[in-house]
């Protein structure tokens, strides 16, 4: 194997490399739309650092003329709170993932084969739900009333666990990667189904699961909306959930500012831009981290051969 | 293809069969519902939902509270709070979805009241009024009781606060002493002119108007529905609904907002701004436009860190948004109805629970310093309520920074409203539905860049007036209209 | 008889497959086709029952279409669905073309860890939520802070009043759209171009193909499938608007409304005050109706013309 890149690299002209040209080229176009990406965060950074008068006064600084590290002393008032909070969203995001994981991996694969009998029932059965939903109501009624999740971490991960989106494109990465003639090959060394999916369609299908655990981890990271329908004990919200509190709490209460009662008591104890700020740092500084550890499964050159091994 | 047909009956089938499913458990829960109400002599649980960013020892506090009132009236509470910016939403899934509950947080302007009320969410209390609720009707003033019924019935208890509402501009007094601008005279939007003036011509970068989205200059006009461009004059017995954007007051306002915008006096971007809170972190405004309560100049100073004074734009009046400011409701699901109300009754007339739900728990959450007065403790930063939202405030004891005739202020104050024309009045939009979705958006599209004159009012109010007509608004005020007169009939 | 049996066969068959399916089948019964049952809301006028949501539904009034009366009465109709419209053609083309040359270029740059550097930073936007991106654009956009203004005085240019002025707001609310979501939609396609078999390209070199012929006749052609089923799926929400990018971002500015109102905002605006479920229900299934008839029809001609890459 290695004499054989060898010759290929001694080649005049290596095909497999891109040419140095377009290498820079590519590497301008990528780099420049990844740095117009990080900017505004960096620039949310460097705000929740900033003093809130100059903030004011000056509006959104590169370098601010003060620097301040108020906002997150605003959000570790809460203090234990915040630590507990990023346990419920670690756990839920682990749990969750694989939760889901599971559940799309096994209906999209069933579905991928072209034996399966029903798989365009099934396939439809997925996707209708992508059209139509029911709406919050009927929704809240089942989790609460029929499964009785009203504050149990269940009623954060069940309720994203299952998603035709993640189905179908799971199911296209089966279809694609996953040639037929690996599956027959499978059934005469005497293989069951299960044996088969696990021990040669999974290794195969990487790079597909590595994005589908990527989204549903971020889906399950970023979601805020089941915590607030179903959690009321205050130990049980998860970090994004309380932060978007305090946001929300903030439109409203700004939209409100006619209100005597509420100009009065209220307004002042609200938290400032650069709280808001530091909030979107606290929320998004742990996860992406995540993104690495799904990249390292978007490895290319596994060929069916290897598999087979 | 017939494969491909056969799996939507398939589908078909299912749903059908999980429609069945669901009506099944609909009916069990009924049953199990009815089951629960046995009669015991144990004190029964309140559930009670309010609104305000949770606090942590709101168990503990509600512990005592229990307490208290089980020896009383024979109840315990369980209190959730619901963050401000999500009660809205949260009440309304849990309200639609029949969640059980008793005594709830409603107001104008969170989960809205009259909407909820004819919607069935709340029980109708004129009776429990009349057996459980006498302490309440003697508290409150009249026209608390009166501005909130929706239909000819009361759906809430109102918190006993002020009642009227005043519009005042506020004044950076820093900026008044600097220039000894004279502000006896201020009281319309154009008095202000010279002082504007001299702000501007002075104090470059300084808001000398500060006006951000959510303004509008104040017309003596009552509003059909808050928001929707239809309103009554005030002192007009005729009570006859007009667009308000065609009244002369209305024009003349914007006028002088759109000369003031011209001028320089109005944030540039004053239409689609959101808060003006930067610049009252930085003191950089002159003037704005408020809500008053007695006393209100000491709490926007302390609030603001310097100086604020306010002169009235407006006489003070009774409104049916500043009425139902802050309300309790007993849920239409509620079990224990009755005692929910006793439990109202006791919250709106006895100091030591009011105080107990407002403060915490005396010498942990807060200490008394002589006889209605106390201080806060260090602890009282984890049961930290909006005082308002909890009943009548005119129980609650004085921080020890208030003047002692802070009450006596607040009846003052309640006692010098006049009634707006429509107090008492709820417009019930259920027949015009799709014009007020269509008229919403046509106001939304308009309102603020008026009413903060970014635009010129000669070019626009023809044009918003013509999409107004187009989107229904005159089938809108028609129907407010009949349903106006036939009030007005029934009220003599 | 015999077909009853045939179907046990059948169902014998692929019991293993049945299997499979089994657990997200009885997951979206509870969490998808349950509630369904709530659309019927869409035709009543909701009114709350003390005896919970089920008698509520049953005991109030049927309206037949009244609910979805208000998406259609007047000219705002028109400029709501107009504009949903184009701008989503808009984003299925472009966002389809950037995500997969996206993926392309960052498969290809030859220093992989450097490629990893550019993918995350991608990512990053996905995690702000409307509202921020709202500040962000504002700190750019705005009259007297704005860097674009700034900018633009340096010149001895004319500040613009950019929250007023509609023409450039098509192509702002398009270039905020592909820079949240090109991140996140070029991974997909980048993880398919890693799973491409490498054997091909090797086969491809031996034929002496340059980079050029195999990204054309190789990489693009394994992509068309998740191209194909991609797009299926977004023309199912074509009626659908993300409702942040054209409240949040202009600012939910009245003189914009011509060119960022679209459904969902529409409908925000509407029933705010009235808040019937009845009509936001209505509204839900309309669009949802628009867009199952799409992609039923394009499924259809997909199905014509390259049977194995239809959605079912």
């Amino acid at each position: 194997m290695t004499t054989q890149t060898q010759t290929i690299k001694t080649k005049p002209r290596d095909f497999h490399k891109l040419p140095t040209v377009w290498n820079v080229l590519f590497n301008i176009i990528a780099g420049i739309f990844a740095i117009a990406c990080v900017f505004p965060f960096i620039f949310v950074t460097i705000i929740s650092f900033t003093d809130e008068k100059t903030l004011a006064t000056n509006g959104y600084r590169i370098i601010p003329e003060k620097w301040s590290l108020e906002a997150y002393r605003y959000l570790f008032k809460a203090g234990d709170q915040l630590l507990r909070s990023y346990g419920i969203t670690i756990t839920v995001t682990i749990v969750g993932t694989v939760v889901s994981l599971i559940l799309t991996a096994l209906f999209a694969y069933a579905i991928s084969r072209k034996s399966f009998k029903y798989r365009n029932f099934f396939g439809f059965f997925a996707f209708f739900t992508m059209l139509f939903n029911g709406g919050l109501v009927p929704t809240y009624i089942v989790v609460t009333q029929l499964l009785g999740l009203k504050d149990s971490l269940w009623a954060l991960i069940l309720p994203l666990a299952g998603n035709a989106f993640y189905i179908m494109i799971m199911r296209t990465f089966f279809v694609t990667s996953v040639p037929e003639a690996i599956i027959e090959s499978g059934k005469i060394d005497g293989a069951g189904e299960f044996k088969i999916f696990y021990k040669l369609i999974l290794p195969l299908s990487l790079p597909g699961l590595a994005t589908i655990g990527l989204f549903s981890t971020l889906g399950y990271w970023n979601d805020w909306f089941n915590a607030l329908l179903y959690i009321d004990n205050p130990d049980l919200v998860p970090l994004q959930s309380m932060l978007m509190r305090i946001e929300n709490s903030m439109q409203f209460l700004l939209q409100n500012t006619n209100n005597p009662s509420l100009g009065m008591g209220v307004l002042q104890s609200l938290p400032q831009d650069t709280s808001r700020m530091a909030m979107v740092v606290l929320a998004t500084g742990p996860i992406i981290f995540a993104y690495p550890f799904f990249q390292r499964y978007f490895i290319q050159g596994l060929t069916i051969g290897a598999v087979k091994e | 293809m017939g494969k491909f047909k056969k799996s939507y009956v398939l589908t078909l089938v299912l749903m059908l069969a999980v429609s069945m499913m669901l009506s099944a458990c609909g009916g069990k829960n009924e049953s199990s519902g009815a089951s629960g109400s046995g009669t015991s002599e144990k004190p029964v649980e309140l559930i009670w939902y309010t609104i305000g960013t949770p606090q942590k020892d709101v168990d503990k506090v509600m512990e005592e509270v229990s307490k208290y009132t089980a020896e009383k009236i024979g109840v315990t509470v369980k209190m959730n709070m619901i963050d401000w910016g999500d009660y809205p939403q949260k009440m309304q899934v849990m309200t639609a979805s029949g969640t059980p509950m008793d005594i709830m947080f409603t107001a104008s302007w969170a989960f809205d009241y009259v909407q909820n009320a004819r919607k069935g969410a709340f029980m109708p209390i004129d009776d429990l009024l009349k057996n459980q609720g006498q302490g309440i009707v003697k508290a409150l003033d009249p026209a608390f009781l009166e501005g909130s019924k929706v239909d000819g019935h009361n759906y809430g208890v109102p918190a006993n606060k002020e009642l009227p509402a005043q519009i005042v501009w506020r004044f950076n007094k820093n900026l008044v002493d600097k220039y000894k601008l004279n502000l006896d005279n201020v009281s319309s939007l154009e008095s202000l002119e010279p002082l504007l003036k001299t702000i501007k011509e002075n104090e470059p970068g300084t808001y000398a108007l500060a006006v951000d989205k959510t303004f509008g200059p104040y017309v003596p006009y009552d509003y059909i529905i808050e928001g929707l461009p239809m309103a009554v004059k005030v002192g007009d017995p005729s009570l006859k609904v007009t667009n308000i954007l065609e009244t002369p007051e209305m024009q003349q306002a914007l006028k002088t907002m759109h000369k003031y915008y011209k001028a320089g006096y109005v944030p540039t971007e004053a239409a689609t701004l959101t808060s003006l809170t930067d610049v009252q972190a930085t003191g950089k405004w002159f003037t704005d436009k408020a809500t008053n309560q007695p006393l209100a100049d000491n709490l926007w100073s302390a609030s603001l860190g310097y100086p604020i004074v306010s002169k009235a734009a407006s006489p003070a009046m009774i409104y049916n948004w500043s009425v139902m400011g802050s309300m309790q409701a007993i849920s239409a699901n509620s079990k224990y109805p009755e005692k929910a109300m006793e439990f109202l009754n006791l919250l709106n007339t006895d100091p030591v629970l009011r105080n107990m739900v407002d403060s915490g728990i005396e010498g942990v959450h807060y200490k008394k310093v002589g006889n209605d007065a106390m201080e806060n403790l260090p602890e009282s930063k984890n049961y930290d309520m909006p005082t308002f939202s909890l009943g009548n405030v005119m129980l609650t004891y004085l921080d020890k920074n208030d003047p002692e005739n802070k009450w006596d202020e607040f009846k003052k104050f309640n006692e010098s409203g006049e009634k707006a024309p429509l107090l008492g009045f709820n417009f019930d939009p259920s027949k015009v539905t799709t014009e007020i979705a269509a008229v919403q958006n046509v106001k939304e599209e308009f309102w603020s860049s008026l009413m903060t004159g970014t635009v010129d009012p000669d070019k626009f109010i023809p044009q918003a007036t013509s999409k107004f007509k187009a989107a229904g608004l005159d089938k809108i005020m028609a129907e407010a209209q009949s349903q106006l007169d036939a009030w007005k009939a029934n009220q003599k | 008889m015999k077909r009853i049996g045939e179907f046990f066969r059948d169902l014998n068959k692929n019991r293993v497959l049945l299997l499979m399916v089994l657990p997200t089948t009885i997951w979206f019964l509870f969490f998808s086709y349950l509630p369904m049952a709530g659309m019927v809301i869409a035709f009543k006028e909701y009114r709350y029952s003390r005896d919970g949501f089920w008698a509520s539904i049953v005991d109030s009034k049927w309206v037949g279409w009244q609910n979805f009366k208000f998406l259609f009465s007047t000219n705002d109709a028109y400029i709501i669905t107009r504009n949903t419209l184009l701008y989503n053609v808009f984003f299925i083309i472009v966002g389809l073309v950037v995500a997969v040359l996206m993926a392309i270029v960052l498969s290809e740059i030859a220093n992989k860890r450097l490629a990893k550097v550019y993918q995350t930073g991608m990512f990053l936007p996905y995690f702000l939520s409307w509202v921020i991106v709202g500040y962000f654009v504002f700190s750019f956009l705005s009259y007297d802070k704005g860097m674009v203004n700034h900018i633009a005085s340096w010149f001895g240019a004319d500040p613009t009043q950019w929250y007023t002025d509609k023409t450039y707001w098509p192509l702002i609310i398009v270039l905020v759209f592909l820079w949240k979501s090109i991140g996140y939609n070029s991974v997909v396609y980048l993880a398919a171009i890693m799973g491409i078999d490498k054997s091909l390209y090797e086969a491809a070199m031996i034929d002496g193909a340059n980079k050029r012929q195999q990204i054309w006749n190789i990489t693009i052609p394994m992509l068309k499938p998740l191209m194909t089923i991609l797009t299926l799926l977004a023309i199912g929400r074509i009626f659908y608007a993300d409702f942040g990018l054209f409240y949040q971002v202009p600012r939910d500015s009245g003189a914009l409304y011509s060119v960022t109102n679209v459904i969902d905002t529409y409908v925000y605006r509407g029933l705010k005050s009235t808040g019937e479920i009845g009509m936001s229900t209505a509204a839900g299934l309309y669009q949802s109706v628009i867009g199952f008839v799409l992609v039923m029809t394009s499924n259809y001609i997909v199905r014509k013309f390259d049977k194995d890459n239809a959605l079912f």
